[in-house]
């Protein structure tokens, strides 16, 4: 059996999708969480549960609504579980009605009940049913409650037959019904009525011409199809609403009082400033800090402690130097840096969960609006904070396609989990007293200089195309802490495998490169190594903002490539090969100075990303030219900011 | 007509009841139609943003986010 899980966005689909299966699929408080379709198994049974993007509708304008459309008319579905937000009952129900046209079995799942009640909305489940002719189950996912009676449902008295009620006016109804007939094919309904509305997708693809009816229509009723349409679901919907809907007087909503200090006129760009500044103070300043100094103490022990047993059992040199210099300095330089991507992942899934990233798009919608971008874009660039893949992704809430690239281009300027490493290794080095404030400032340069190259793209390169920017404002959720403490955890986690996998074989290869010259004799000063003229190729590219030609800073920012945080696990077993005992004693790191220190940061901040995040760019812009003179566009970017921030800096420095 | 209004002009905390939109961008047209702006409905501006668009409307007990030139189609009349 398949199961179709289908509801508004925002409504808890996938947390019941999760309730219903078991899984674990990532839950936040925005609209659009789920990018695709999802499928788990039912528990206690084998029926198959797909979970689609949230939607509002079945029209053709947004990528999501194609995506249940085509799945709905092309797979074959047994059952239709249509969740229900019941604090928006007449919008979710618009859904429903629509949902009616593919004459699949139904099943509604009226979730927020509780939420509603303290509303002031009173919701008759049974009249409503009756109304609708549809077996309504009130559930609570967050409470989780009458999940165990939905499955009993769905799996002991599974619905096969429908026989909805009727929803419009003479002679629309008989138009649709006529149409219908003359249609081969199943969703026959469903299909009249997308003709009857002139569906640019879809009235293509069917071959027969219903203009007469269309003209008779709008002949009869005065008004275009698509309107007689909407409104006459909505007064089907309010006459349910009347008859099995009580309200009382809405009490002020906890929701409204927060909304007047976090959306005050003048409060609300300050506060997000502030709640910006407390993330990044959290994680990469003094907390953090401490937390990964007891971490790296905790590593040094270990990597003498191990150092000394290989001497005692009578390891070779070379191997001694393999496992502590390569290896153990190359990993544990990333790994004592999870406290400080711990504070900071929780903090940003706390800010995904409670609805506030809605908030951001609706008062930076202006802004990103002048330069060519929506509200929307907001979405992608606060997972960045996180990793860029997923917030890569999730530039596919943007319906508008142009829009959408210019996100998928922008979101990896936003400093992400990897880059962290970096900019704190930098920041704390060369910034002890302000550490917090200059990693938050690295944020705030980033969202400037997505600002300013989005404008100049627009300027230079596009028409000036308008797209709208329509949007749901959900209400505040407490964080569900199961959910955030399990992402985070995840995210975490695949921190630490990457640092055991790709950053471990990246330091085996790295140790190797240093440790030998071209005539592969082992022992080698680092100065005379393969890698440092390799190094000393390109080391001129750099030059600009550093102001010297380093090898050693070279071929660490190129390993950037690999993973961001892979150019500190390169700088540490650099230094510790070069005889510094720490990064920034090593007489080849010694020519950095606070200018170079922060343009440094910059570039690697700007530069083309990791090689996971240019696969997921590739993904999204569908060519390799178009991710090819992005990369480009990134990195000569890069290089400018760098260079302006070296320069001016040095100015500065000479000042002072 | 001279006194037409439309939804873009209404202020904070005004109520407006809709009447009818325009057909001049049909997915546009379509979009707010889904999200219940249809004939006779009743919308209040619930708040603005600080930079001063886009407004948060609020109708059918939900809100929603537009902005002031999505909504400039939508003909309404101003309730007291």
């Amino acid at each position: 059996m398949k199961i179709a899980l289908i509801g508004n966005q925002n409504s808890g689909k996938t947390s019941l999708f999760n309730l219903l299966t078991g899984n674990n699929q990532k839950v936040g408080n925005w609209p659009g969480v789920t990018l695709e379709r999802k499928t788990g198994i039912l528990r206690t049974s084998t029926a198959e549960v797909i979970d689609l993007p949230g939607i509002y509708s079945l029209s053709p304008y947004s990528n999501e609504e194609n995506i249940v459309r085509r799945f709905l008319l092309e797979e074959k579905v047994d059952l239709i579980i249509n969740i229900i937000d019941s604090t928006a009952l007449e919008r979710s129900l618009y859904l429903t009605t629509q949902l009616y046209s593919f004459n699949i079995p139904m099943i509604i799942a009226l979730n927020m009940t509780d939420l509603a009640f303290e509303q002031g909305l009173r919701i008759d489940v049974e009249r409503l049913s009756t109304m609708l002719n549809v077996p309504i189950i009130p559930i609570s996912c967050l409470k989780r409650t009458g999940i165990k009676e939905l499955i009993m449902l769905i799996t002991k008295d599974t619905p096969t037959i429908t026989n909805f009620p009727s929803l419009y006016s003479q002679p629309l109804q008989e138009t649709i019904r006529k149409v219908a007939e003359l249609l081969p094919i199943d969703a026959k309904e469903f299909l009249a009525i997308k003709l009857l509305e002139a569906d640019v997708e879809l009235s293509t693809k069917v071959d027969l011409d219903v203009n007469e009816s269309i003209s008779q229509l709008k002949a009869h009723y005065k008004l275009g199809v698509s309107e007689i349409l909407a409104n006459e679901r909505y007064n089907f919907i309010e006459k349910i609403r009347d008859e099995a809907v009580s309200s009382r007087e809405k009490p002020k909503l906890l929701t409204d009082k927060i909304d007047r200090i976090l959306l005050n006129k003048y409060l609300a760009i300050p506060i997000f400033v502030l709640i910006m500044l407390l993330v990044y103070f959290l994680a990469a300043g003094p907390v953090g800090m401490f937390l990964s100094s007891l971490v790296e103490r905790g590593f040094a022990a270990l990597n003498d402690a191990l150092a000394n047993f290989l001497v005692n059992v009578g390891a070779s040199p070379w191997a001694v130097s393999l496992v502590v210099d390569g290896i153990l300095t190359g990993v544990t330089s990333i790994l004592s840096f999870v406290p400080q991507l711990l504070i900071l992942f929780f903090m940003t899934d706390i800010l995904e969960a409670s609805g506030y990233m809605s908030r951001i798009a609706f008062f930076f919608d202006r802004i990103f609006r002048k330069v060519g971008l929506s509200g929307k874009a907001l979405i992608p660039f606060i997972i960045g904070t996180g990793c860029s893949v997923p917030a890569i992704m999730a530039s596919r809430v943007i319906e508008d396609e142009r829009e959408r690239k210019l996100t998928v281009l922008l979101t990896p300027f936003i400093p992400c989990g990897a880059k962290l490493p970096i900019i704190t290794l930098f920041a704390a080095y060369f910034f002890p007293d302000t550490t917090g404030l200059v990693s938050a400032s690295l944020y705030f340069l980033a969202i400037i200089i997505i600002l300013l190259t989005a404008f100049v793209l627009k300027r230079v390169f596009y028409k000036q195309k308008y797209s709208p920017f329509i949007q749901e404002l959900p209400t505040y959720k407490a964080p569900n802490m199961r959910y955030v403490l399990r992402d985070t955890g995840h995210k975490t986690w695949s921190f630490i495998t990457n640092a055991g996998s790709v950053i471990l074989f990246a330091s085996v290869i790295l140790w190797f490169l240093l440790s030998f010259n071209w005539k592969l004799q082992y022992g080698v000063a680092v100065d005379k190594s393969i890698l440092s003229d390799v190094g000393r190729l390109f080391s001129f590219i750099f030059y600009p903002f550093l102001g010297t030609n380093s090898w050693a800073a070279a071929v660490s920012i190129i390993q950037g490539l690999v993973a961001k945080e892979q150019v500190v696990s390169s700088l540490s077993i650099i230094a510790k090969l070069s005889g510094g005992d720490s990064i920034f004693n090593s007489p080849l790191f010694a020519f950095f100075t606070p200018a170079s220190a922060y343009a440094f940061m910059a570039f690697n901040l700007f530069s083309a990303p990791c090689f996971g995040a240019i696969g997921a760019m590739y993904q999204e812009f569908g060519n390799r030219r178009t991710m090819i003179k992005a990369l480009l566009l990134q990195t000569i970017a890069a290089l400018l900011i760098a260079t302006l921030i070296f320069q001016l800096g040095t100015l500065v420095e000479g000042l002072l | 007509m001279s006194d037409m209004q439309t939804l873009d002009m209404l202020k904070i905390g005004q109520r407006a009841r809709v009447l009818r939109i325009n057909d001049d961008n049909p997915a546009l047209k379509q979009r707010l139609l889904d999200m219940g702006i249809t004939t006779g409905v009743i919308v209040r501006i619930d708040k603005i943003s600080p930079l001063g668009d886009p407004f948060c409307l609020e109708l059918r007990n939900y809100r929603l986010l537009v902005r002031r030139a999505d909504v400039s189609a939508v003909e309404i009349e101003v309730l007291p």
